[in-house]
């Protein structure tokens, strides 16, 4: 009969989101329950080689810092041009297909590329330079894809009305749809940190160590930073320090978790708004 | 109001249609005669979408539709609960306003309402499709192109496609939903036409706001305002000998 | 006598100019990317012959051993294991939230799945390791956990949500049009959904299964720490519950411990330049049937 078979659809189709919904909860729970008992105020903020996590953490931040802000106004002056100044026409075709095949290549290949040309060709060295360089070029696709969508949510009679009162574009620009597409932009950054803070194989031999001296004081110094380190936890040490490694996996998860659902939630709170 | 000296294939009874608080159809109640043209005229918006809508239950796909009221199919109330829909909708057919074939092939087209009603051998497939490309005239123009895209046929043509491909199930009723609204004029006049033969076979309902084409194809007509059943009667009563006052303006042209 | 600039440089303010050479550094990186990797990849190719080096055997570098093709048949088995469990089970998520999915569930399934996709892989890498590899130890009562079975199914929970979040828009996006026409002919939702609505939506979802191909193999810290690191091919070559190495693991591992411009270096650009030829190659063809998909589908 019809309706049996309907409802096993039904069935089997729940029960597939379920399981999705079942994972997310397993890895959540698994890192977050340990996490939270391992994790204290004293961990952050006391040094390595006294049991702590400070200086993977200090040098998170600072990798996070620099390559933000590289990528984002190279990210977004390459979203102004494709949304503003030639949305048509055979270079944004390229260009589009340049940043599409680039968000596609594996991030060791990033790490690989990274280490011969910046660490290398340009003599860089293993620094927290070509760390951010490296991981500008990975970011780019996303920044610019995510303002890409926000500058084209901009209603065309905004700009239409700015330039018929003889506004030049890049007032308009700068006046008009940039403050409007504000939210788009920032989820497209915010999407951009996660990325860079959770990223490990694009550091590992172009920026990242396993053990510094002290904390980096010039951008050509290398640095420690959390995803690396707990992979050394991990594998270089397993058994010990178990607490350690929960603790920055749930310092990860936890960030990576607050940023997109902040993102998630500026997007729909502003697709509310959008509906001029 | 009631029509006389003919069995009536649908009986409406006290039908009303909410949708969310807007009160769009309010206690109709006529019988719909066997084998012959209904045509329900009104202005625009005057809810006869909405009641072609509940006599196939397609209503139930409308967020927030709520119908209260009997509508009988062979003495059958078609609201009952226990009602499976698929056999209601293989007996009671629709055309739809605006042509809309599906993405697939010109036989595709037509062999997919009775692949889904469990039709699987070839031959009789190729007979079914044959046969109801030739009622709508349209098979000797796509019979050595059934493979091509349902696309590549002009507008006219894809409406005529979709009414072949609403008699491919074999339906009892045919419900029309202004059929001929997005097509010229000649095309209008070859569906028009082409409703003429059905009637021998199908029980038709038309929507149409155009009342010279209500007058012309059909044998009985209902006249719909702001969601009330107005008159209903014979098309040469409804339109030369007019009850009603808001008939007779309407079809005078006063408004709408 | 005024010199003609070419159409497209002609730009009315001097910030149009300076984003546009902004904007080509995106074409810069990508150029520069497949040039260096390339030019420290191909020496790897000219030293051991290009047939000896794909195909090769054995892979020990330490001896001297660079045959990739363990680490290729490595990568390949794993993927397409993972595509084994991503596949359906994204699939039928995907038309779950499309075609059936009350609002309040897709609003908790929805932000669910983003952030599957957006765990970083070393935290999947970290439950593989911690978690998955020894229940599977236990409950398959294998001797060690880090198996390609560990890798596959670690890579399908990295890779569903891009199946899902396409797939599901591009379900959602076959016009209603055509719905209600299949049910007006007294079609059920489902078989409206299997006969109707997925053929229309299906280079759309093939598209989204390429590009989860095209993750899948370029996954590198998640893979390295579940997949056991033993460049072999297991016996049976079907066996699941056997350590393999892969591409990506390769790299990573090596390359810490690699001299600057021996050959083991150049080998491993060699293994990024094979890696990068097949995830252009499954990009393109992803792309192919992205343009014959309904409107509207981002990536």
């Amino acid at each position: 009969m019809k309706t049996v078979k309907e409802k096993t659809v039904l069935f089997l189709l729940a029960f597939s989101a379920a399981i999705l919904l079942l994972a997310f909860v397993a890895i959540t729970l698994f890192i977050g329950v340990r996490g939270l008992s391992a994790i204290n105020f004293r961990m952050i903020t006391t040094s390595i080689r006294k049991g702590g996590i400070f200086e993977p953490i200090i040098g998170t931040l600072y990798l996070l810092a620099g390559t933000i802000a590289i990528a984002t106004p190279l990210g977004l002056a390459t979203a102004i041009y494709l949304a503003e100044y030639a949305p048509k026409g055979k270079i944004n075709r390229i260009i589009v297909q340049a940043l599409n095949n680039l968000a596609g290549v594996p991030s060791i290949i990033f790490g690989l590329f990274g280490y011969a040309f910046f660490c290398r060709f340009l003599g860089l060295g293993i620094s927290l330079l070509s760390g951010w360089l490296t991981l500008t070029c990975m970011t780019l696709p996303i920044i610019v894809r995510g303002s890409q969508e926000a500058l084209k949510m901009v209603p065309k009679d905004f700009r239409i009305a700015a330039e018929a009162l003889g506004t030049p574009k890049w007032k308009t620009i700068k006046d008009i749809v940039l403050p409007t597409a504000t939210p788009g932009l920032a989820t497209s950054i915010i999407l951009g940190i996660s990325r860079v803070a959770g990223e490990t194989a694009a550091i590992l031999f172009t920026c990242s160590v396993v053990l510094t001296k002290s904390l980096p004081t010039s951008p050509l110094h290398p640095v420690m930073v959390l995803t690396y380190h707990l992979y050394t936890l991990l594998v270089a040490s397993p058994g010990t320090s178990m607490d350690r490694a929960f603790a920055i996996a749930l310092i990860l998860l936890g960030l990576v978790i607050l940023l997109n659902l902040l993102a998630y939630l500026i997007r729909m709170r502003y697709r509310r708004r959008w509906k001029w | 109001m009631e029509v006389v000296g003919v069995k009536p294939k649908i009986e409406v009874k006290n039908l009303n249609v909410w949708y969310g608080a807007n009160h769009v159809l309010k206690d109709i109640s006529m019988k719909i005669p066997e084998k012959r043209v209904t045509a329900i005229i009104g202005p625009s918006g005057c809810g006869k979408s909405t009641f072609l809508m509940t006599l196939n239950r397609l209503i139930d796909l409308v967020n927030g539709a709520r119908v209260k009221g009997k509508i009988l199919l062979d003495g059958k109330n078609i609201y009952n609960p226990g009602i499976d829909l698929t056999k209601l909708r293989k007996k009671v057919g629709m055309v739809f306003q605006k042509p809309n074939p599906l993405p697939k092939s010109i036989y595709e087209n037509i062999a997919y309402g009775p692949k889904v009603h469990g039709v699987k051998d070839r031959k009789t497939l190729d007979s079914i499709v044959e046969k109801c490309l030739r009622v709508v005239g349209l098979w000797d123009d796509v019979k050595d192109r059934l493979q091509d895209s349902a696309f590549e046929l002009s507008v006219g043509q894809q409406q005529r496609l979709c009414i072949a491909r609403a008699l491919a199930v074999k339906p009892e009723v045919l419900l029309m939903d202004e059929p001929c609204s997005a097509l010229d004029p000649t095309t209008t006049r070859k569906i028009e036409e082409l409703i003429q033969t059905l009637k021998n076979n199908y029980t038709v309902v038309v929507v149409t706001h155009n009342m010279q084409q209500a007058n012309r194809i059909s044998n009985y007509t209902a006249f719909l305002y702001l969601g009330r059943l107005i008159e209903y009667g014979p098309t040469q009563e409804i339109f030369t000998k007019p009850k009603n006052k808001l008939t007779k303006d309407y079809i005078n042209g006063k408004f709408g | 006598m005024r010199l003609k600039h070419p159409k497209f440089l002609c730009f009315k303010d001097k910030a149009g100019s300076f984003s546009f050479i902004l904007a080509s550094i995106s074409i810069i990186i990508l150029f520069l990317i497949i040039v260096f990797v390339l030019n420290e990849g191909i020496p790897a190719f000219i030293e051991l012959g290009f047939s000896n080096f794909l195909f090769g055997h054995r892979w020990s570098p330490y001896y001297g051993d660079f045959g990739a093709f363990p680490l290729l048949y490595g990568s390949i088995l794993i993927v397409l294991g993972s595509l084994a469990i991503s596949v359906p089970l994204g699939v039928f998520t995907a038309i779950f939230l499309a075609e059936y999915s009350p609002r309040w569930l897709s609003n908790i399934l929805k932000p669910v799945i983003e952030l599957l996709a957006a765990i970083p892989s070393i935290i999947y890498g970290f439950f593989g390791f911690m978690f998955l590899a020894p229940k599977i130890m236990e409950f398959l009562d294998v001797s060690m956990g880090k198996v390609a079975l560990t890798a596959s199914i670690i890579l399908s929970m990295m890779t569903v949500p891009t199946i899902v979040s396409i797939s599901s828009e591009v379900i959602a996006s076959v016009p209603k049009e055509y719905r209600k026409a299949s049910l007006a002919l007294g079609a059920t939702k489902w078989q409206t959904i299997k006969s109707m609505v997925l053929p229309a939506a299906k280079p759309g979802v093939i598209a989204s299964l390429l590009l989860a191909f095209g993750r899948a193999i370029g996954e590198t810290v998640a893979v390295l720490m579940v997949c056991g690191c033993v460049p072999q091919i297991p016996s049976p070559p079907w066996n699941y519950l056997e350590p393999v190495h892969t591409l990506t693991a390769a790299i990573a591992l090596d390359m810490g411990e690699v001299s600057w411009g021996s050959l083991h270096y150049h080998v491993l650009f060699g293994l990024g330049a094979i890696l990068l030829v097949i995830t252009f190659i499954v990009n393109m063809i992803a792309d192919f049937f992205i343009k014959k998909a309904p409107r509207g589908v981002q990536i």
